[in-house]
């Protein structure tokens, strides 16, 4: 399997679009990880860590950021003609992110409001997913991402085999964890059974209900658990909420998001 | 005072930290009730004060809280989210380590790590379940090393049930709520202390250890009273006369789509099981790829990977998964390990969030009149079809002599391209016992920082074998990329192969497509030596394209041998094909022979052997005489992880091969 030829130049860059900037950053905190690796691979492309810029072609390129500007929709198509394999991280990259609340609004009228001078502005009306616009080889979900995950995608990239990133929903990760469910033993409202596990359900470990940030699994039953909470006395403007948040976007949320502002 | 074993004893609540200090000073940690995040789990206690005194468990489906109940009781609550199966059954155990340096692998297991344990407050739900999972990973098929050592260090402090939930239904399920073996000491917590007796000897030399005095009669008489008194309130709610038989008969039940209106598929009801033991392994490597430990993590038959193979899903759907698991605790795990797999512990009721409540399902999906006997001149409300013949039994190979389930290494020594994306390895410096594979055998392959991969072994020889590999994913592909010289770790041989006892003198019928050809290549070769001058071989082999055909050259000495019909077709031809074009059945569609006394053999796509199948069957071959290899997911190999199930067997353990009358309904039942 080649196994002398992984130690050639494994060109790895980073990108990013509209984000905070903090899924990259998993990448630097990686720490003794991020040694080791930067002994297989070159960074060639980190804005936020290194000085030197080369550009592509990428082995593998990790995007973070959704599509949020003209601009950014050009620059996401040039960038995957120079990826062998084009990683999406986070929240943002994978769904939209929590700015694709805009969606729902009028998108015009809000850059009026915040910018005296709304005419510089170059925004889409839409914050949308990388995957919208170009193929995408591997996501990683989460706001932000989980370091296990992404030393998993890159050892799997390196080592050439598939990588382990988990399909359950987040109550398989709370059971393995010996959390007990918020939603039966509180009535909290969790989205922790139709959201992708990953983050090693830290939030419900902590008392917090799950609020979706990994986004839905693959065959989320949104309708189910939404009847379950509105049973317990949760109104559709409450419900409309717990769905719009980091992930809001992903179809399955879509269908039942509702951001605050437009509850008439 | 001098116990002895059966005798009941009295300890008074004020003497209870002496069991603590008992069990500690036997060198145990305590594992037993105590409070957190709002339920009472099972965790490490260190004295009574950690016990949950006073509090009670209200609970229904999808609903839990604690409650205050009789203030001075440690025991006072039913049963929480945590089962002791976490300690015995962990949730990530490591299973074994995987080196490649250079050429050179080397696979050993990691030792289980066993510690010396104390339960307190099992249930008699919760021994019943220790009893399940003890038949499922320690006394089955092959013995799961980690669990038998962590079980041989457990010390069980069982408590009777002097409550009860409105989820409860052990009563039903025959294992509760009197404790009544498989501890060492019991517990009957009474209104100022403990009826206390033993169940064991290692339960009576710790009772010798404690301040007790001899058991009044009315403390006793105290003790039945409230046991029985659970029994009372929880009734009998779940009717399981027949239940294994109704439940089979209802595959096609719309119940199914149904509940799966209401399941979230989010693995719940199964994690918090106590008898449920499917896991999944995962690799956790270096960035080289060449170290790497295989993990044991718990998984669930709800998750969306758990029966995925490369070429889709045999479970897609939520109804799939769900009716996988309703018929598998109250059904299929009667034929393979000899008991319900339920306990009526009532905590897959409770932790559903939606409160998807399991004895619903069953009144709902399988009542008790739907196999009721037909009364001439009565009219049955709802008939259904009972299955038309119960499937055929199975006898399972034999661990140790015809099934290994330890690594050993072997050398790649020859690498053949077959196919554009298939090869095969020959493999030599074998463990004996995989000279010894049986046609229809297999093996799974491990390499370091990849996945297990079962492959079947496509050729038999005196001093190596064959693995024809279809690089379908990168697992594969690595195998599919090892050069002469490279060293693989293999467990096997693995599983059941083709009856060749069954073969005595009949014609024979072998099917192939595609890379189904792999596994009955061996078998060819051990019906053509064992040939004989009235017998006559009938092979009819299938392949998308010609250039997809396996073995070309073996094919083409098969229909040069006497006594060989030979055909051969593929779905799509080239300008240079003359050969015949279309499905392999059409080979023998009109042909002119009778198949009442053949015996077929059949491998390929799911699809392609249904439709074989029943071709055969028109022909006259009996389903007792028509033997196919399936494919599911397998991870172990051995009949532990439980990905592999199909129905009531494991395909790994039980198979691949079955003959259509061992498999009855579950063969070609879409989502099984």
């Amino acid at each position: 399997m080649g196994r002398e030829s992984r130690r050639a130049d494994v060109r790895v860059g980073v990108a990013r679009f509209t984000s905070c900037g903090g899924c990259q950053l998993t990448l630097v905190g990686l720490h003794d990880a991020l040694l080791a690796l930067f002994e297989r691979v070159s960074i060639v492309e980190f804005a936020e860590v290194l000085s030197p810029r080369s550009g592509g072609p990428y082995d593998v390129l990790l995007v973070e950021g959704s599509v949020a500007t003209p601009d950014q929709a050009r620059r996401i198509v040039e960038l995957r003609r120079q990826a062998r394999a084009l990683v999406v991280i986070g929240a943002c990259a994978t769904t939209g992110g929590i700015q694709a609340l805009r969606n729902w609004a009028d998108g015009d009228a809000w850059r009026a409001a915040v910018y005296p001078n709304p005419e510089f502005v170059a925004a889409l009306p839409t914050s949308t997913p990388i995957a919208d616009h170009v193929h995408v080889d591997a996501e990683l979900r989460g706001c932000p991402i989980d370091p296990g995950q992404l030393k998993e995608v890159l050892t799997a990239v390196l080592v050439g085999r598939r990588p382990q990133l988990a399909e359950t929903a987040v109550c398989a990760e709370c059971k393995r964890r010996g959390t007990p469910c918020l939603l039966v033993d509180r009535g909290l409202p969790c989205l922790g059974p139709v959201t992708q596990a990953g983050c090693g359900a830290i939030c419900p470990a902590f008392g917090r209900a799950c609020y979706g940030c990994f986004g839905p699994v693959a065959t989320p039953n949104v309708a189910a658990l939404r009847a379950q909470l509105a049973g317990q006395g949760r109104s559709d403007e409450e419900l409309g909420r717990l769905f719009a948040g980091f992930t809001a976007n992903a179809p399955a949320f879509r269908a039942v998001a509702q951001p605050p502002e437009h509850n008439e | 005072m001098d116990v002895i074993l059966g005798t009941p004893a009295y300890l008074p609540r004020t003497r209870l930290p002496y069991l603590f200090t008992a069990l500690q000073a036997a060198g145990r940690r305590i594992i037993g009730p105590t409070i957190s995040d709002g339920a009472i789990i099972y965790d490490e206690i260190r004295g009574v004060e950690d016990l949950p005194r006073g509090w009670a468990d209200q609970q229904s489906a999808g609903h839990y809280r604690l409650v205050p109940g009789n203030a001075d009781r440690y025991f006072g609550y039913v049963v929480g989210p945590t089962s002791f199966k976490r300690f015995t059954f962990p949730p990530t155990v490591p299973l074994w380590r995987a080196r490649r340096e250079g050429s050179e692998v080397t696979t050993e297991a990691i030792e289980p790590e066993a510690p010396a344990l104390a339960f307190l407050g099992v249930r008699g739900c919760e021994l019943a379940a220790i009893g399940v999972q003890d038949r499922v990973l320690r006394d089955g098929f092959v013995a799961d090393p980690d669990y038998a050592a962590r079980r041989a260090a457990i010390f069980i402090v069982a408590v009777q049930c002097t409550v009860s939930a409105s989820t409860c239904f052990c009563t039903s399920m025959g294992t509760g709520p009197e404790v009544t073996t498989g501890y060492d000491i019991a517990l009957t917590e009474l209104n100022d202390g403990y009826l206390v007796e033993a169940g064991s000897e290692a339960g009576r030399r710790l009772m010798d250890t404690l301040p007790l005095t001899p058991a009044e009669s009315v403390q006793q008489d105290e003790a039945k009273e409230s046991v029985a008194a659970v029994r009372r309130t929880i009734g009998d709610p779940v009717a399981v006369e027949g239940l294994p038989a109704r439940l089979l008969a209802r595959l096609d039940d719309a119940g199914w789509a149904a509940v799966a209106e209401r399941c979230l598929g989010c693995t719940n009801c199964t994690l918090v099981c106590p008898t449920c033991f499917c896991t999944s392994v995962g690799q956790v490597s270096d960035l080289d790829g060449t170290d790497s430990i295989a993990e044991r993590t718990w998984d669930s038959c709800f998750s969306p990977t758990f029966a995925r193979v490369a070429g889709g899903d045999f479970r897609p759907r939520l109804q799939d998964r769900y009716r996988q698991w309703l018929t598998h605790k109250f059904s299929t795990w009667v034929d393979q390990f000899g008991s319900f797999g339920c306990v009526g512990c009532g905590r897959c009721v409770t932790w559903c969030p939606v409160g998807i409540d399991v004895r619903e399902e069953l009144a709902r999906i399988a009542p008790v009149e739907t196999v009721a006997p037909v009364v001439a001149g009565e009219t049955i409300q709802r008939p259904v079809a009972v299955p038309a013949a119960p499937p055929a039994p199975i006898a399972l190979p034999v661990v140790g002599s015809t099934v290994s389930a330890d690594f050993s290494r072997a050398t790649v020594t020859r690498i053949k391209p077959e196919t554009v994306d298939t090869y095969t390895l020959h493999l030599t410096d074998l463990d004996p016992r995989l000279l010894a594979t049986q046609p229809g055998q297999f093996v799974m392959v491990e390499q370091p920082a990849f996945p297990p991969v079962p492959i079947s072994v496509s050729r038999i020889g005196p001093s190596g074998i064959e693995l024809t590999v279809r690089a379908a994913g990168p697992a594969t592909k690595a195998i599919t990329m090892l050069a002469p010289g490279d060293q693989v770790s293999l467990r096997g041989p693995l599983g059941r192969g083709w009856p060749l006892a069954e073969l005595d003198g009949r014609d024979v019928i072998l099917v192939a497509g595609g890379l189904g050809l792999a596994p009955l290549r061996p078998l060819v070769e051990a019906v053509l030596a064992r040939l004989v001058p009235s017998q006559k071989v009938r092979l009819y082999l299938g392949a998308r394209t010609p250039a997809d055909r396996l073995f070309v050259a073996d094919a083409a000495a098969w229909a040069r041998t006497a006594g060989v019909d030979f055909e051969e077709t593929v779905d799509r031809a080239g300008s240079d094909w003359t050969g015949r074009v279309g499905i392999v059945t059409h080979l023998f569609d009109e042909a002119e022979w009778d198949g009442r006394d053949a015996i077929a053999f059949v491998c390929g796509p799911e699809r392609m052997m249904q439709a074989v199948a029943a071709t055969l069957t028109r022909r006259g071959v009996t389903p007792e005489h028509t033997w196919l290899t399936m494919e599911r997911h397998m991870e172990c190999g051995i009949g532990l992880c439980g990905h592999c199930q199909l129905g009531r067997v494991f395909v790994c353990r039980d198979g691949p091969v079955f003959s259509v009358a061992e498999l009855g309904d579950a063969f070609g039942q879409e989502g099984l």
